[in-house]
């Protein structure tokens, strides 16, 4: 019923076909991503002879002691955690109060202001770069954590998804609540916003991964590299031809890239899961 | 404890009016059941009482004090939700702490009171789970400890029963009985089955349709109910109503006489009693089977409903008309069958055109 039912993988219930299944996809899923670390593992000169050279020694780490040898990496990480988290804490918080709003305040133009929400979800990015651009030139923002973290805030999907959340908590709690002599700022922290923790989770990850793998935005706004993000910071290091700098380099920064992403993943494990699941165990 | 004074209720939902000038007096102490069926206004109105409905008009007063211009958490109400309401994060304890939390508390106090909430509800044991993990019936506990603790003037109860299955609303309806003696306070159901009302309440106020039909003790509400409609509702299975006409005389008691021909001795008095449009009202216990006699109607069987302890025997009479019979539990009736019916005439109630009861000299009441 609750997530509260997830608990850790278990191979029960699966018939042996259905496991054989499982674990085909599982190993398709997978080899790109050793072939990827094993890449990075390689010394470039070799693998520009032949990638199949993967399968046998040498290994060696002067692929990642290269990209650690550039004095900008630790930079554009501490760029992208500050970017990353202040957009899925700001996306969270504004969500969560919009979304409050919209199920539970009785407000002239709700209707029309959550149909204007509902039609920033249809305006794809693209569409508005140009204008963003010369909006946050004019407002000299390229170049700062704000102009790297605002346009992120914009979350339309976000207040979509916490009010329907908030919309699906019986009234009978808020009316409780009341007669509990509860406030309204009472009702909303402490009765209703624990209960949206599963959205919650699953909102703030999904945007803290992609404002973590966001590239275009960083790469328009960010020019000076000082301000690059970690995407941003590593393409750029790529120069002009990519295969210049070899395909172990290339392969190691993906896997570095990476690195703060399994981090993440593996203190939410439970809750990506659930996440994921979300829709079925509900 | 604290007596409620509704005077002058209105409301309306858009163009649905539920209530118009609707008022009622209930007295401290007093545990009343509002009964009606579906859709009548009972949870709207005990809503209104809480404060979670604004009424269009009129006014409520709790003991000496007008009330709704309160907010809900200012009235000294409690109420019991029909699906609990309990705050799911929340322990049972936090549960039945918040409303003292909110009201500012000092936690010593806090922890005595959700104590003795406890200890009178024996949830004890209870106390550090989370109401996921509890059954229907303990959920239920659980709400009543969240409204006693606040010592309310007002306990509302929104269909208390409703949501437990058979075995344990027999025992939930004791167990609030007894609640009841040991937590003084006036206390409101509202409830659609008549069992819960006649079992629990001091007073039952019957509702149809936003409108009070009657207010009453349960066994005035079942020997004299003010109208058609109570006497359809209450009482199961319901009141046979036929249609009658008064047989002309100047005795004190009403004779009328029924659709077949067969001649019925009431004692309701005939003064102020209507000349046409007479419905007899009788109920099931009050008509039981025999061989036919002379001067007694004579029906056939239409339907057998055996109870065990009891039989309910549908019949109809030469004319057509539907009579509701109680028979014994081993009962001999049999389907197409001819009987006579035994008519305790005494009971009998007659209703006017307009509805309206009429009923014997002398009865309680
Ligand atoms: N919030 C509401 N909006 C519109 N109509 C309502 C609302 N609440 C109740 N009603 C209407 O008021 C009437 C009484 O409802 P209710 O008090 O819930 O009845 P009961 O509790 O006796 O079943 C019903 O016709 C219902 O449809
Ligand atoms: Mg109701």
């Amino acid at each position: 019923m609750t997530a509260a039912g997830v608990k850790g993988p278990s191979l029960a219930g699966f018939t042996p076909a259905g496991l054989a299944g499982v674990a085909l996809a599982a190993a398709v899923m997978i080899t790109p991503l050793l072939w990827t670390v094993g890449l990075s593992l390689k010394p470039n000169f070799e693998l520009m002879r032949d990638t199949s050279s993967v399968f046998g020694p040498p290994y060696t780490l002067e692929n990642y002691r290269a990209i650690l040898a550039n004095s900008n990496v630790f930079r554009w990480v501490f760029n992208s955690t500050v970017v990353s988290l202040s957009t899925t804490f700001g996306v969270l918080a504004l969500s969560s109060l919009a979304g409050y709003a919209f199920a539970r305040l009785e407000f002239r133009g709700r209707r029309a202001l959550f149909v204007a929400v509902l039609l920033g979800l249809a305006i794809p990015e693209q569409a508005v770069i140009i204008a963003r651009h010369q909006m946050f030139s004019a407002l000299h923002l390229h170049n700062t954590y704000p102009g790297l973290i605002l346009p992120g805030l914009s979350a339309p999907f976000g207040v979509f998804l916490m009010t329907q959340y908030f919309r699906g908590i019986p009234v009978e709690l808020d009316e409780a609540a009341l007669l509990d002599g509860a406030s309204h700022f009472t009702i909303f922290w402490k009765v209703l916003l624990p209960l949206t923790l599963p959205a919650q989770a699953t909102l703030g990850i999904f945007t803290f991964l992609a404002s973590w793998n966001d590239y275009w935005w960083p790469l328009i706004s960010a020019t000076r590299s000082s301000m690059f993000t970690l995407t941003v910071g590593v393409a750029s290091s790529q120069m002009n031809f990519a295969q210049t700098s070899g395909l172990g380099y290339l392969m190691a920064q993906a896997v570095f890239a990476s690195v703060p992403i399994l981090i993440v993943y593996a203190l939410f494990q439970q809750h990506i899961v659930r996440a994921v699941a979300g829709a079925a165990t509900r | 404890m604290s007596s409620l004074e509704l005077t002058n209720i209105s409301k309306r939902f858009g163009a649905v009016s539920v209530f118009q000038g609707l008022s009622l007096t209930i007295a401290a102490g007093e545990f009343v059941a509002f009964l009606g069926p579906s859709g009548c206004g009972k949870s709207t109105l005990l809503r209104i009482i809480a404060g979670l409905e604004r009424a269009d008009s009129g006014e409520i007063r709790l003991g000496d004090q007008r009330i709704d211009t309160l907010a809900p958490g200012a009235r000294g109400v409690a109420m019991v939700f029909q699906h609990y309401a309990l705050y799911p994060h929340m322990t049972v304890r936090e549960n039945i702490a918040f409303g003292l939390r909110n009201g500012g508390a000092p936690k010593a106090e806090i922890a005595e009171r959700v104590a003795e909430a406890a200890r009178v509800l024996e949830i004890g044991p209870l106390l550090d789970k989370k109401p996921g993990t509890l059954s229907g019936g303990e959920r239920q506990r659980v709400a009543i400890g969240r409204a006693i603790v606040k010592q309310p003037r007002l306990f509302l109860f929104d269909e208390p029963l409703a949501n437990l299955d058979a075995a344990l609303r027999t025992r939930t309806r004791l167990e609030l009985a007894q609640l009841r003696r040991r937590v003084r306070a006036t206390m409101i159901m509202v409830t659609h089955d008549q069992v819960e009302a006649m079992t629990l309440a001091d007073r039952v106020v019957v509702m149809n349709q936003g409108e009070i039909q009657q207010v009453g003790t349960p066994m005035q509400i079942y020997d004299r109910p003010a109208n058609t409609f109570v006497a359809g509702f209450v009482g199961s299975p319901r009141m046979t109503l036929a249609p009658v006409g008064l047989v002309p005389g100047d005795a004190r008691f009403a004779t009328v006489r029924l659709g077949d021909g067969s001649q019925v001795s009431t004692r309701v008095p005939r003064a102020d009693l209507p000349s046409e449009g007479l419905l007899l009202g009788l109920r099931p216990e009050c008509v039981r089977l025999g061989p036919p006699r002379p001067g007694e109607p004579t029906a056939q069987v239409e339907f057998i409903e055996r109870l065990g302890d009891r039989t309910l025997v549908y019949v109809k009479l030469g004319d057509g008309t539907a009579v509701t019979a109680e028979d014994k539990g081993a009962s001999q009736a049999q389907v197409g069958q001819t009987v006579g019916l035994r008519l305790a005439a005494a009971a009998a109630h007659l209703f006017g055109p307009d509805g309206r009861g009429h009923h014997a000299a002398g009865r309680a009441g």
